[in-house]
C-alpha cells in the first residue's frame, strides 16, 4: 500500500511537473491557483489543526506576504524569487509580533483578535499610502512569470505537505496535539506550551507570506480589499475541514475538490454561488466535523499520519 | 489641509458617538447574550439585522406603515427566524468547539446575505420617513438618529429589566453561568437556547429597522455590524451584559472622537487596536465581570 | 486509497477536458469574451455594462453580422476581484479561444486583466476604465493593445470647478473613497481647483463601505467651504448627502463623480436630491447621433432606461466592430493600427485616442437635478439650462 501510494505519488507529481508543457495558459493558472491554496490551506492546519487554536484571520499573512514581496519588486527593484521569501519572511516576523502576546489568548477570544488583526493590517495598509499605493493599490512592472511561479508554487505546496507529515510524525507534532486535546494537562506534563504554539504558528504564516508574494507577482496588481478578505480565510479553513483536520492529506484533498468545484460547477451559478458556498460550509461542519480522511480513518483504522 | 479642532466639533462628535453606540449597545447585548448563554459566536447576527432592515422597509414601502410603529413587529418576525435557526441548525453546535459555531454561523451568514440579494436584489432601499436635524444652538441632532437612540435606549433598558427582575430571565442568566446548575435547578436548558436566540435575533431586528430609517440599506449592509458587535463584547466583556451596554457606548465615543481627530480610515484601527490590547491587558472585558 | 485515485481522476479530467479545444468551424459566428462583474460589489453597474454589449451584438446581427459572421459574447462573472477576473480572461483566451476580448467593468479589474490580454496580444477596447495610469506608463512598461472609450477619472469633476469658478467661488473641500478610480478623481479635481486659482481647504479619503460620515463632515463644516466635491460610487455617495442634510452641512455647490447622475439616485433621496451636481460620462438626452434611437432601443429590450454604463458599454463594442469592419479582418495589430487612427462619434459622444490609447476626445458633462428632473448644465454649448446657484441651506427648503 505504501509503495503503491508512492508510486502514484510519483507519477502525480511527475504528470504536475510536465503539465505547463502542453497544458493552456488557464489550465497553468488554474493549477497554480490549487497549489496556492494547498499552501495556504495546509499552513492553516498546521496551526489550527494542530493546536486548535483556530486563527480567523489568516490570510493576514497572505496580504502581509503580497505586500512585502510587490513593494520590494514594484519599488525596489527586487527580482521576484528573492522578494517572495522576504514575503515569507515578512509574514513570520508579523506571526512573531502578534504570536506572542496573542497565543496567550484561549478559545473564541484568539479567533477574534486574529479577525480584527487583519482589519488593522488591511487598514494600515490603505493608510501609508506612500509604500503601498492605499487603496489605489500597487501595480508590479509587467513581466509574463506565469510558468516559472508555476513550479515556485508547486514546490511551496510540496514543501508545506512535507512540513505537515514530518511535524505530525514527530514529538514536536504529538506536543501540538496534545496540547490541542488538553492544554492544561500538557503542561502538567512539562510541555512548553507557549513556545511550542508559537513555534506551529511561525511555521504557519510562511507558506501564506510566500504565496502571497508569489500571487502579487503573478496577478500583477494587488489592493488592500484584494489579498485581505475574510472569505479566503474562511476558504482556507473550510478546506481543511473537509479534507480533515490535523491530518497531512486533509488540506491537499479539500483544497482540490473545493477549488475545482468552485472553477467548474459553481461558476455556472454566479447568482447562487455564495448560497451553495454556505450550503457546503453548514453540511460539512454538521455532518462531517471529521473531514473525509477523518471519516475514513475511523473507519478503516488508517494511519494518524494519512 | 488640516482643520483645526475646535470644542464645538468635539461636543458635535461625541453627540454623534452616544446616538449610535447606544444603537450599537443593543445590537451587541443580542450577540453577547447568544455568547453568553451558549457560548457560540453568531456570524450570523449581521445578516439577521439586515433581514429586520429589510422587514421594516417593506412593512413601511408596501403597507405604509410608520417605520417606528414596524420595530414591535419586525422584532416579533425575527424572533421567530431566530428560533427557527436555533431549532434546526445552531443547536447541533452548542458546546462544540469554536471553530463550528464560527464556520455554521459563517454559513448561515453568506447564505442569507444570497438570499436577500435574490429575493430583494442588491439595489439600495431608503426609508424617506425622517431626514434632517434639530438645531440646537451650533449642534445638530439628527432626528432619525435622536429618535433611534431613544427606542435602543428603551428597548435595552427593557431587555436589561427583563433579564434582572423577571423569572425567564434570571435562568438566561443562570444558564449563561453555568448550564450544569442551570439544569440541576430544573431549568429546560434547551427552551432557554430557544429563547435567547429568538431574543437576541429581535434585539439585532430592532437594530436592522431603526437603522433602515438612517442610511440606506442593501443586502450586504450587516456584515459590518457582526464586526462591530464583535468589538462591543469584548470591550464589554463577553457575557457581561452591563459591559455590552458600556461597551457599546464606548465603541461609538472611540470611532467618533478617532475619525475626528485622526481619520475615517484610521478610526478602524484605532477600534481594533482597543479590541486587540483589551483582548490582552483585560480579557474579562474593560468592565470587570467574572472569569469566562 | 481509491478515493484519492478516484479524486485524482476527476481531477485530471476536470482540467484536462476543459483544456480540449473547442470546435472551431468555419464560419461559425465571431466570438467575443469578457469577464463582467454580475455579483459583488460592482453588480450594479457591471450588469448595465453587460446589457450594453448585449444590444451591441444584437442590433449588428440584425444587420447582417460582421464580415459574414454573426457575433456572440461569451460572459463570465468576475464577483467583482481583479484575481478572478485574471483567471477568466485567461481561460476566454486559451480554452475557449474567443476571437476577441473587450473589457471588464471597473478601474482596478482592468489594470489586472490587462496583462493577460496583452501577453495574448489582444486588442482590448475597454469601456469603463477612467484611470490614467492604465494607460499611460513609463515607455519601457507601455501596454499596446488596450484602447480607452471614457474620459479619464482626472476630470470627472470638471465641470463642477469650472462653474464654481466662473461664480467667484474660492474654497472647495474634496473628500473621496479609497480606491484606484476615486482617487485619482479627486486629485484631479484638486488641481483642477488649484489651477483654477481656488483653495483646497480640506482633503480626505475613506474606506471602502464606509457608511458612517457624521465626523468627516464635521470636519468639513468647521472648514465651511464652497464646493463640496465627493468622489464616490454610489452607496457613499446616498449616505453622504444623507448625512449632510443631518449636520446642516451647507456649501454653495455639491457635486458627486459616479452615482449623481442615476436615476436611483433621486429615487432614494427625493427632493433631497435637488440642485446637487452630478458628472456623467453620457446622457439619453445628449445630441450625438443615433443616440435617441440607442436610449429608445435599449429601454424596449431591457425594461429600463439605460445609464452611462450602458452607454459606455454600447459604444466600446461598436467601436470595436467598427474597427474590425474598416480593418476588414480580426487581426489584433491590424485592428490596432485603425484603431489608433480612427475619429468617429457614436451615441455615446466622440472617440479618438492618442498612442498610448487614452481617450482624448470624449467629454464629460455635469447634470444637475431640478424639480425632479435630470438637467444638463455643463458645458455651456451642452447646456440645457442654467444651474440653480447656490443651493440654499437645508433647513431652509
Amino acid at each position: 500500500m505504501t509503495r503503491a501510494f508512492l508510486g502514484a505519488l510519483g507519477v502525480a507529481l511527475a504528470a504536475l511537473a510536465l503539465y505547463p508543457f502542453f497544458g493552456t495558459g488557464y489550465g497553468v493558472r488554474a493549477t497554480l491557483q490549487i497549489f496556492m491554496w494547498i499552501a495556504l490551506a495546509g499552513s492553516w492546519n498546521l496551526i489550527s489543526g494542530l493546536t486548535g487554536y483556530v486563527s480567523f484571520g489568516h490570510v493576514a499573512f497572505f496580504g502581509a506576504g503580497a505586500y512585502a514581496g510587490a513593494i520590494l519588486v514594484a519599488k525596489v527593484g527586487w527580482s521576484w524569487p528573492a522578494a517572495s521569501l522576504v514575503g515569507g519572511v515578512a509574514a513570520c516576523v508579523l506571526a512573531l509580533v502578534i504570536g506572542y502576546p496573542c497565543l496567550r489568548l484561549k478559545g473564541p477570544y484568539f479567533a477574534i483578535a486574529m479577525l480584527g488583526l487583519n482589519e488593522v493590517l488591511r487598514a494600515l495598509v490603505s493608510y501609508f499610502e506612500g509604500l503601498t499605493g492605499g487603496g489605489s493599490g500597487l501595480s508590479l512592472p509587467t513581466l509574463d512569470a506565469t510558468i516559472p511561479i508555476y513550479y515556485v508554487m508547486g514546490v511551496l505546496a510540496a514543501a508545506v505537505t512535507l512540513l505537515t507529515y514530518l511535524i505530525i510524525t514527530s514529538r514536536f507534532g504529538l506536543r501540538l496535539m496534545t496540547i490541542r486535546e488538553d492544554e492544561v494537562a500538557a503542561e502538567a506534563l512539562g510541555i512548553d506550551t507557549a513556545r511550542h504554539k508559537l513555534y506551529a504558528f511561525l511555521l504557519s504564516a510562511a507558506g501564506p507570506g510566500i504565496a502571497g508574494a508569489l500571487t502579487a507577482r503573478d496577478q500583477g496588481y494587488i489592493e488592500p480589499i484584494s489579498v485581505f478578505p475574510l472569505a479566503m480565510t474562511i476558504t482556507m479553513i473550510v478546506m481543511v475541514l473537509f479534507g480533515g483536520k490535523g491530518t497531512v492529506w486533509g488540506p491537499v484533498l479539500g483544497a482540490v475538490v473545493l477549488f475545482v468545484s468552485q472553477e467548474f460547477v459553481w461558476a455556472r451559478f454566479p447568482y447562487l454561488h455564495q448560497l451553495l458556498f454556505g450550503a457546503i460550509i453548514v453540511a460539512v461542519v454538521l455532518l462531517m466535523p471529521r473531514g473525509v480522511l477523518g471519516i475514513l480513518q475511523m473507519k478503516y483504522r488508517l494511519p494518524r499520519t494519512i | 489641509m488640516n482643520v483645526v479642532i475646535t470644542p464645538v466639533m468635539i461636543g458635535q462628535v461625541i453627540i454623534s458617538g452616544i446616538l449610535v453606540g447606544t444603537l450599537y449597545s443593543m445590537v451587541a447585548l443580542g450577540l453577547a447574550l447568544i455568547f453568553g448563554v451558549m457560548r457560540v459566536i453568531n456570524v450570523a447576527h449581521g445578516p439577521l439585522l439586515m433581514l429586520g432592515a429589510y422587514a421594516t422597509y417593506f412593512l413601511y414601502s408596501a403597507f405604509g406603515l410608520n417605520p417606528y410603529l414596524t420595530v414591535p413587529i419586525t422584532m416579533l418576525l425575527l424572533f421567530v427566524v431566530g428560533v427557527v435557526l436555533q431549532r434546526t441548525l445552531v443547536f447541533r453546535v452548542v458546546g462544540a468547539p469554536e471553530l463550528a459555531s464560527l464556520l455554521l454561523t459563517f454559513g448561515i451568514s453568506i447564505a442569507l446575505v444570497n438570499l436577500a440579494q435574490l429575493a430583494f436584489t442588491s439595489d439600495l432601499r431608503a426609508v424617506e420617513y425622517l431626514t434632517g436635524s434639530y438645531i440646537v444652538g451650533p449642534f445638530a441632532f439628527s432626528k432619525s438618529r435622536l429618535i433611534a437612540f431613544v427606542f435602543a435606549a428603551a428597548v435595552s433598558g427593557l431587555a436589561f429589566l427583563f433579564l434582572q427582575r423577571t423569572k425567564l430571565g434570571k435562568a438566561i442568566r443562570a444558564t449563561s453561568q453555568s448550564r450544569e446548575v442551570a439544569m440541576v435547578c430544573g431549568i429546560d436548558v434547551d427552551r432557554i437556547h430557544l429563547f435567547t436566540f429568538g431574543l437576541a435575533t429581535a434585539l439585532a431586528a430592532a437594530g436592522g429597522a431603526l437603522i433602515a430609517v438612517i442610511v440606506a440599506i442593501q443586502p450586504e449592509m450587516g456584515g459590518v455590524w457582526t464586526f462591530k458587535s464583535f468589538l462591543v463584547i469584548v470591550l464589554g466583556g463577553a457575557g457581561n451584559y452591563p459591559g455590552a451596554l458600556l461597551g457599546g457606548m464606548l465603541l461609538g465615543l472611540v470611532e467618533q472622537l478617532a475619525s475626528l481627530f485622526l481619520t475615517t480610515q484610521l478610526s478602524e484601527v484605532v477600534a481594533y487596536l482597543l479590541l486587540v490590547l483589551v483582548l490582552l491587558v483585560r480579557p474579562t472585558g474593560l468592565f470587570g465581570g467574572r472569569q469566562t | 486509497m481509491r478515493l484519492r485515485g478516484l479524486v485524482a481522476l476527476v481531477w485530471a479530467a476536470a482540467v484536462f477536458g476543459a483544456s480540449l479545444p473547442v470546435d472551431a468551424q468555419a464560419p461559425g459566428p465571431i466570438r467575443i469574451g469578457a469577464s463582467l462583474s454580475l455579483t459583488g460589489t460592482y453588480a450594479k453597474l457591471g450588469n448595465y455594462q453587460h446589457e450594453g454589449y448585449k444590444l451591441c451584438a444584437k442590433q449588428v446581427n440584425d444587420k447582417g453580422g460582421l464580415l459574414g459572421r454573426k457575433v456572440e459574447f461569451v460572459v463570465y462573472d468576475d464577483q467583482s476581484t481583479p484575481a478572478t477576473g485574471v483567471r477568466l480572461y485567461e481561460k476566454l483566451i486559451t480554452e475557449d479561444k474567443v476571437d476577441a476580448v473587450v473589457g471588464p467593468y471597473s478601474s482596478p479589474i482592468t489594470e489586472a486583466v490587462a496583462n493577460v490580454t496583452e501577453k495574448y496580444k489582444k486588442v482590448m477596447v475597454t469601456p469603463l476604465a477612467a484611470t490614467t495610469s492604465i494607460f499611460k506608463r513609463p515607455p519601457d512598461k507601455k501596454r499596446h493593445y488596450i484602447f480607452m472609450v471614457i474620459s479619464p477619472a482626472e476630470v470627472y469633476l470638471e465641470g463642477l470647478i469650472d462653474m464654481a469658478a466662473k461664480r467667484g467661488l474660492k474654497t472647495v473641500a474634496i473628500v473621496n473613497e479609497d480606491t484606484l478610480f476615486s482617487k485619482a478623481a479627486a486629485s484631479g479635481a484638486a488641481d483642477l481647483a488649484k489651477k483654477k486659482g481656488m483653495q483646497v481647504v480640506f482633503q480626505e479619503g475613506y474606506p471602502k463601505g464606509n457608511q458612517d460620515f457624521s465626523a468627516l463632515l464635521t470636519k468639513i463644516r468647521a472648514a465651511n467651504p464652497d464646493v463640496l466635491a465627493a468622489s464616490t460610487y454610489f452607496d457613499d455617495a446616498v449616505a453622504i448627502t444623507r448625512q449632510m442634510k443631518e449636520l446642516n452641512l451647507n456649501p454653495k455647490m455639491y457635486g458627486i463623480t459616479v452615482g449623481g447622475d442615476l436615476p436611483e439616485f433621486y429615487d432614494l433621496l427625493k427632493q433631497n436630491a435637488e440642485y446637487i451636481y452630478g458628472a456623467t460620462q453620457w446622457e439619453a438626452t445628449l445630441p450625438y447621433p443615433g443616440n435617441k434611437e440607442f436610449a429608445e432601443a435599449y429601454t424596449k429590450e431591457f425594461g429600463r432606461e439605460p445609464v452611462y454604463h450602458s452607454a459606455a458599454g454600447y459604444a466600446g463594442c461598436v467601436i470595436y466592430l467598427d474597427a474590425v469592419k474598416r480593418a476588414g479582418t480580426l487581426d489584433a495589430d491590424r485592428v490596432r493600427e485603425v484603431l489608433l487612427r480612427l475619429e468617429t462619434k457614436t451615441a455615446f459622444g466622440d472617440f479618438n485616442v492618442d498612442q498610448d490609447g487614452f481617450q482624448v476626445a470624449h467629454k464629460m458633462v455635469m447634470t444637475q437635478w431640478q424639480g425632479g428632473k435630470k438637467v444638463i448644465v455643463w458645458p455651456d454649448d451642452l447646456a440645457q439650462a442654467k444651474p440653480r446657484f447656490p443651493m440654499p441651506a437645508w433647513n431652509q427648503r
